[in-house]
């Protein structure tokens, strides 16, 4: 199935990608971003905080957002 | 922000501001194209000017040929990626009302309220207060002017505000290590910036500034947090950073760089009443030095 993909770190995209069915949150962020904690990301579905183990469905939009970016002077 | 119609309102300025943005991306591509159109036919000038050169043996005329196509490919090479910016990513068509409005209401979610200034055309959000290694900075405000966003490739259409500023000591304007003026410096968030007010998704926007807000990048700081409260000069008084600070080995006190100086004689730093001018050679010499100078052999 797909969804909507929005990755806010580094250059940020939005794109549709393909998981399988019965994907839960915390799997899908395990496997775009390995290694990686969710804690330090705002993670929402369809605009909405949900739990991990939350079950994605056909045309959800996941948005991942970093909570912590680093300014710097330019 | 209760009012339903007050949120359609902005969700039509917005509307606005993105049709505006997109209309100036295409003409941002359009002036980058024309560039690169004209240093082309620069080039093709150039060949024909060194063929006429080549057939009359002209060879310093050939060798200013030589140079001028090398400059001119290091412009075309520079325009193509110019270019090839605006291309690569082919803008999405601007949201819909319903989609702004769906943006709007995800902002208010993340930050309790979503607001719009009146007769400003711009839309704010308030942090919670902020706090960076235990310096409090206060809550900001995220203020994006809806009739800039069409400038989002010349200059930042968003301001960030201290509501409750607690300035570095050293610069006023600096209100948080990565905030000058009001414009946040985004590093590492830029790309992703962009990217999110292209196509209007706002509550990106307004998480990711928060997110940068929320991070001390000790690295590249318009002041560092280590000197935001500054130092006080022991003599005048005035606010100084620690790279301004002159420490007297005398009296162990730090000193701003009018009421320090150093000894010509055993070169350490001491502040001017520590010590004094030697009466014959003129030098400035430290206390511990100024009983005998080496220079005049004169106390």
């Amino acid at each position: 199935m797909r969804i909507l993909y929005i990755n806010n770190e580094g250059g940020g995209f939005a794109d549709y990608v393909t998981v399988s069915e019965g994907t839960t949150v915390e799997q899908f962020f395990k496997d775009k971003m390995p290694g990686r904690k969710s804690t330090d990301f705002l993670i929402r579905v369809n605009r909405e905080p949900v739990a991990r183990d939350c079950v994605l469905q056909e045309g959800d939009r996941v948005t991942v957002t970093p909570t912590k970016i680093e300014g710097a002077v330019t | 922000m209760e009012d339903i119609k007050a949120l359609v309102r902005i969700a039509g300025k917005v509307q606005e501001g993105l049709i505006s943005l997109r209309r100036t991306r295409y003409f941002e591509l359009m002036k980058r194209l024309t560039s690169l159109t004209d240093q082309l036919q620069e080039l093709n000038a150039e060949s024909r000017k060194l063929s006429v050169s080549l057939m009359h043996s002209w060879f310093v005329a050939a060798d200013r040929c030589c140079s001028r196509t090398s400059r001119l490919l290091s412009d075309i090479s520079h325009s193509i990626s110019q270019v090839k910016q605006l291309t690569e990513a082919p803008q999405k068509r601007a949201p819909t009302l319903s989609q702004v409005l769906e943006e709007l209401d995800q902002v208010e979610d993340e930050f309790g309220s979503v607001e719009l200034e009146k007769g400003e055309n711009t839309i704010f959000v308030v942090t919670d207060p902020i706090t960076l290694e235990d310096v409090p900075l206060g809550p900001f405000r995220i203020q994006l002017e809806l009739g800039k966003l069409g400038d989002l490739y010349k200059d930042r259409p968003y301001r960030v505000i201290a509501l409750d500023p607690n300035p570095a000591a050293t610069d006023d304007n600096v209100t948080h290590p990565h905030v000058t003026s009001q414009k946040l410096c985004e590093g590492d968030g830029a790309a992703a910036i962009t990217a999110s007010l292209e196509q209007g998704r706002l509550s990106d926007f307004f998480t990711m500034v928060r997110s940068i807000l929320n991070t001390y990048n000790p690295d590249s700081a318009y002041v560092s947090l280590y000197d935001w409260t500054g130092q006080s000069c022991h003599d005048c008084g005035y606010t100084m950073s620690s790279e301004d600070t002159y420490f007297c080995v005398h009296c162990e006190q730090d000193y701003c760089s009018e009421c320090s100086t150093y000894c010509r004689l055993c070169e350490e730093t001491a502040c001017l009443g520590c010590s004094g001018q030697c009466p014959h050679c003129e030098e400035m010499v430290c206390r511990n030095c100024i009983s005998k100078c080496s220079k005049c052999e004169e106390l």
